[in-house]
């Protein structure tokens, strides 16, 4: 079926046919394939450009450090841009296509910029764009008219402007032993902390256990290493106190042994289960976690080392065991260290052609040696690729004579022909998470490697994670982590056994060969060596400043294949060692996380909002709802073919004439209990409590501490130690965070206890001259006449059998009540009090109508108390106790607040008989166009079917002292200008008549 | 008696949802509580409010935090901060029988009866379903049975008692419980799951 599949070998269900589109074209791969070895699979050698250049490139690892192979997966009519094909596991329908090129892949027209060459290289924007000192480009012109072309041609993938319709969720896990990495290592620890009876969850990024197991094609106890793999992450998952989580990739660590993992659960079907996510999020909380990362293999930074063909040594022996997937059909192995032989050598034994071994030591290891053999070839050491050479894909490479120990090229290059080319640089051992967890990782001279830091939060690393790259040490080192997590000694108990390892991976420190043409070292980004050097010579030697220079190690594979080539680069350029030059600090997250997957279940439909306990009357009575803070509230009651104008005039209109009926059971509601209640009371509100007596209410008001307006509300003495204290629905959180402050931190001593019981109480108003009559037809148990229930009253009674709780306030300002019942009775009061009000045309109302109400008496609310005001701005001094100190007091006559310029609360009336805007500007003269200078605000407005006009509150400079004078209202946004009239803010009945008729 | 009326609404129905590939994971009631109540002790009182509310309701109920008690009238109680203590039971008269006897000098205690509204999930899954929601450990023995715990769902306060061995109740806002009945629920969906 393929160009480049072996005829047997490898670890993928042949049996099974996946058909997928790659651009379009159908093509098809076996179970078990990624994207990356299907294509490969397929001869498809070119998957992507690269980012600024637009070089053609090929897959380059087979893995998670994959910077070259990054394509848009189409799934549900979404695009999810730049996904390594290397981490995308194929399936019947998967469609997917390159990025970052237009028309095609293979005729790019962005590849022109190949030819800007030194021009577009590192620091491009910033020299380019500055602009000249005069003439017409004078300044940033040129970077603005050139903004919007390179704007088109930046970034890498195309984001999707639909809404992802994905299902993520969140998990939260807690362990004793985390175990990141499901290799060797990570299955020994594993074990060990298991069978120590810890809970241990074991997570590997890739959906099978094993790691290098799987591809090493070693034996391990007999058996070939991924069987023994697979048979151990069998009896792990057997155990109930191990979890397995295949598929996840851990990556960020943070204080408190804290990590963050992405599970994808059903990235790899077609469709998602029902009721399944497509990814997981797992906030994990570990007593111990055991790094068994793993080590990535590193490339060689040489002039073409980009090219489509070229890719990591290690990539290569992976494909070729466990995909059975050749690299070619005549490959040239580069390297400056063992591993390649081996990678050489599986070649050979897949039935590839092994074409050379080019190395830059001169001498090699007699086991390289009996590799190169095996691989049929005589390796060329001392020598060194200097070129490529590629049409569609690699053709020839050319190979120059090389000093290990100068690094110097000596003779004439040479070409060798080949179309693949297998590189590798030496290993670094994966230490994101340990850098992540707080520490700096240490460079190993000998190893020529980073090497994981001590450990300042309890972890313990394994394998090759510790710069240790054989199976024997990843199985004992393995062990002893997953021991040490479980606090037990190292064991001296006989480890499976393997094969004999007699290769040394140390690497000879070349990590550049330096030439003609560009040679990569961020393959993602297209930084090159000099890009590197560029740096260094305009004083950006800080690794921490090349990297933001050049943009080297920050797309989306986090430089896991550029940083140390990076960083050695950079320390030759400046003479010192690499230890000196420093290394970054790796950030979360170690692979790229949907953001969706972050969210998680906290957007959409799932959100916390809040339903009063007659919310289902309101809605089946035709009730407008709109949310109210998280709550849902009636906006209007809504008449057929009413706006919400005339519903809420007519609401409110009713309400003047006879009666009307709102839902207040949002109103905030604390009980406040205790001996010092009162005392507690009389500090947080401006006006007295302790003076109040059982069974009446009283408003009060809150400060801030620096004497600004907080809230107001009615607080209800129910008992000499028993407050029910209300607030504004839009406060009753903060008010209760501010009560339970001051009791913690200000007053422990008080004897006071705060509880939320706003969901305990369902309350209902019922305002307008009929309001009583209505509760005499429905109250029993006591009377609610004025002697009995004078203003400011409580009494407490029946309705249908219901406790109530009748207080006689008033926000509308009609003699109006509120009546409380335990919110499980809510609806069935409710509804009795419709019923009562049945004779006088009880009409219920909502938030418009509540606010005309009241704008019409001039009562404040949140959007006169806005953080700003004062109580002596909106008129409400008369509540400031002289007698006693409050929250507040000490700070409310500071001469900014109490001067007399300061914006205050003043109402205004429409002239023109338009509608007034809320937040719109009012100004003393002035044209619609050139507004002049803005005198105040309007907070709130309406059309007041009491006074036929429409009025509003504003915060005015000077306040009363404009009353009786005129202003433009201003609001440009609304296109509105037109003059209004400043008048008291008690623009109905001021006297108070009517609540208290 | 007049009757109550549920927060859930007419969407919280009985029947089986969600992916029942491998059976139902939880089962999701409504647990109809006569009384709930918030007990508070004074400072150093929080062992004898305990042991009152042992006496009262005939539990084994200690100050210690996290802890809890029931018995097989199912009345319960559990420790939701210290000193603080959550208590329900069948009974509708049992509320006003906790306020009257609890002295004053010992603490207050706080009718919630209608303020909150409790949800029993319950089954083979329920620790993995609640693990979605709350950053707590479920395991039994990190939660033993009768304990309980206050902790939040984004915005929302919900405050745990485990009931069993694979049934936990979990105490809200009565205005979240639509909410939270349908974050559960979607929670539940990849176990599936049954409304009782």
């Amino acid at each position: 079926m393929s160009p480049r599949r072996s005829t047997s070998g490898g670890l993928i269900d042949r049996t099974r046919t996946v058909r997928f589109t790659f651009d379009g074209e159908n093509l098809s791969g076996h179970a078990g394939d990624t994207l990356a070895s299907a294509l490969l699979a397929n001869g498809v050698s070119l998957m992507g450009r690269s980012f600024k250049y637009h070089r053609p490139r090929g897959v380059f690892s087979a893995g998670v450090d994959e910077p070259n192979a990054l394509v848009t997966l189409l799934r549900g009519g979404v695009r999810e841009p730049n996904i390594p094909a290397t981490q995308i596991e194929i399936y019947d329908g998967l469609r997917a296509e390159s990025q970052n090129r237009f028309p095609s892949l293979a005729w790019d027209l962005g590849a022109v910029n190949q030819l800007g060459g030194r021009l577009i290289g590192a620091g491009f924007y910033y020299k380019t764009f500055m602009g000249p000192v005069i003439g017409p480009l004078k300044g940033t012109r040129f970077w603005m008219m050139c903004e919007h072309f390179i704007r088109r041609a930046a970034g890498l993938g195309r984001a999707d402007y639909e809404a992802d319709p994905s299902r993520y969720e969140r998990v939260n896990a807690f362990c004793d032993v985390l175990v990141v990495g499901g290799g060797i290592a990570g299955l020994m620890a594993a074990e060990a902390a298991a069978k120590a009876g810890k809970r241990v969850i074991l997570a590997e990024q890739e959906p099978v256990t094993g790691g290098f197991a799987r591809w090493s094609g070693e034996t391990n106890e007999g058996k070939q290493a991924h069987e023994w793999a697979s048979n151990l992450t069998a009896r792990l998952a057997s155990l109930d106190n191990v979890r397995l989580l295949t598929r996840t990739a851990v990556w960020g660590y943070y204080d408190g042994n804290t990590l963050a993992a992405l599970e994808r659960v059903h990235d790899h079907v077609a469709r998602t289960p029902k009721g399944h996510p497509r990814q997981r999020h797992w906030t994990i909380r570990a007593t111990d976690v055991v790094l068994a990362t793993g080590a990535l293999e590193r490339p060689i930074v040489f002039p073409g080392n980009d090219r489509p063909g070229v890719m990591l040594a290690g990539a290569a022996r992976r494909y070729a065991a466990e995909f059975g997937i050749l690299p070619g059909n005549r490959t040239i192995f580069f390297t400056n260290n063992d591993s390649a032989y081996e990678a050489a050598a599986t070649i050979k034994r897949a039935g590839g052609h092994v074409a050379a071994i080019v190395d830059v030591r001169a001498r090699i290891s007699s086991a390289a040696s009996e590799l190169a053999t095996a691989a049929g070839v005589s390796p060329l050491t001392g020598h060194a690729i200097v070129g490529t050479k590629c049409g569609k894909t690699l053709s020839r490479v050319f190979v120059q004579a090389y000093d290990a120990a100068s690094g110097t090229l000596s003779g004439d290059a040479r070409p060798l022909e080949c179309d693949s080319l297998a590189v590798s640089g030496g290993w670094q051992p994966v230490l994101h998470l340990a850098s992540q967890a707080g520490a700096k990782p240490v460079w190993d001279e000998e190893k020529q490697a980073f090497l994981p830091p001590e450990p300042t939060q309890r972890w313990a690393g394994a394998g090759a994670f510790l710069g240790t790259f054989g199976t024997v040490d990843a199985l004992g080192s393995g062990r002893d982590a997953g021991l040490k997590c479980a606090g037990k000694r190292p064991s001296r108990g006989k480890l499976p056994e393997i094969a004999p390892e007699p290769l040394d991976l140390t690497p000879a420190p070349v990590l550049e060969i330096r030439g003609k043409g560009k040679a990569f070292v961020d393959f993602q980004h297209d930084v090159i060596a000099d890009d590197v050097r560029l740096a260094h010579r305009e004083g950006f030697v800080s690794v921490e400043h090349l990297k933001r220079y050049t943009t080297l190690g920050m797309a989306t594979d986090q430089g896991k294949t550029s940083n140390v080539p990076g960083l050695a680069i950079m320390a030759a350029a400046r003479g010192i060692t690499i230890p000196e030059a420093g290394t970054t600090r790796f950030r979360p997250p170690y692979s790229p996380v949907a953001i969706g997957a972050m969210a998680a279940e906290r957007y959409g439909d799932l959100k916390p909002e809040r339903y009063t306990p007659i919310h289902d009357w309101h809605v089946d009575h035709g009730a407008e709802m709109t949310p109210a803070g998280l709550w849902h509230r009636p906006l209007v009651y809504a008449a057929a073919g009413e706006t919400v104008e005339q519903a809420y005039i007519r609401e409110a209109a009713a309400v003047r004439r006879s009666v009307g009926i709102v839902d207040v059971s949002t109103l905030g509601k604390i009980a406040v209990k205790g001996p010092d209640a009162a005392t507690f009371l009389d500090r947080v509100y401006t006006n007295t409590f302790s003076t109040l007596k059982v069974g009446k209410a009283r408003y009060g008001l809150m400060l801030r501490e620096d004497g600004i307006a907080f809230d107001d509300g009615t607080t209800w003495r129910l008992g000499e130690t028993d407050f029910l204290m209300t607030t504004t629905t839009a406060n009753a959180g903060a008010v209760m965070q501010h009560l339970e402050y001051c009791l913690d931190i200000l007053w422990p001593e008080l004897k006071v206890h705060l509880t939320s019981v706003t969901d305990q109480w369902a309350g209902a108003a019922i305002a307008g001259p009929k309001a009583r009559a209505v509760l005499e037809r429905c109250v029993t148990g006591t009377r609610v006449d004025n002697e009995t229930l004078p203003f400011m009253g409580i009494v407490h009674g029946e309705i249908e059998g219901a406790p109530v709780m009748i207080c006689r306030l008033s926000f509308s300002g009609e003699l109006a009540y509120e009546v409380y019942c335990a919110a499980g009775y809510g609806t069935l009061i409710w509804e009795a009090l419709m019923e009562a009000g049945e004779p006088f045309d009880i009409t219920p109302y909502g938030m418009e109508a509540l606010g005309a109400l009241r704008i019409e008496k001039g009562h404040v609310t949140g959007a006169e108390i806005d953080g700003r005001t004062t109580a002596r701005d909106l008129y409400l001094d008369w509540m400031l106790s002289k007698k006693k100190p409050f929250i507040g007091s000490g700070l409310m006559d500071r001469p900014a607040l109490i001067d007399k310029n300061r914006l205050r609360l003043v109402g205004v009336i429409s002239l023109d008989g338009q509608k007034l805007g809320g937040g719109a500007h009012l100004v003393e003269r002035g044209t619609p166009d050139e507004p002049g200078e803005s005198i105040g605000h309007v907070t709130a407005f309406c059309y007041s079917p009491a006074l036929q006009k429409y009025i509003g509150l504003a915060l005015v400079r000077g306040g009363k002292a404009r009353h009786g004078t005129r202003a433009y209202l201003s609001d440009p946004l609304r296109k509105r200008f037109g003059q209004v009239e400043i008048v008291s803010h008690h623009l109905f009945d001021p006297d108070g008549e009517r609540m208290h008729g | 008696m007049v009757e109550r009326a549920s927060p859930l609404g007419s969407d919280f129905r009985p029947g089986s949802y969600g992916d029942f590939v491998e059976g139902t994971g939880v089962t999701i009631l409504e647990a109809l509580k006569g009384s709930i109540v918030e007990a508070s002790a004074w400072p150093g009182e929080e062992k004898t409010l305990a042991e009152n509310l042992s006496a009262i309701c005939r539990l084994k109920l200690s100050a210690s935090p996290g802890s809890g008690a029931a018995n097989r009238e199912g009345t319960c109680a559990f420790n939701i901060g210290p000193g603080r203590f959550i208590v329900s039971g069948q009974g509708e008269a049992l509320a006003g029988v906790i306020i009257a006897a609890i002295d004053e000098s010992v603490g207050t205690v706080t009718d919630l009866s209608h303020g909150r509204a409790v949800f029993a999930v319950e089954g083979p899954k329920v620790e993995w379903v609640l693990a979605k929601l709350f950053a707590l450990d479920f395991s039994l023995s990190a939660f033993p049975v009768h304990t309980g715990r206050a902790t939040a769902h984004h915005d929302l306060f919900v405050q745990i008692q485990r009931r069993g061995e694979k049934r936990f109740e979990l105490y809200v806002f009565r205005s979240f419980a639509r909410a939270f009945a349908k974050t559960l629920r979607r929670a539940s969906e990849d176990v599936g799951y049954a409304i009782r």
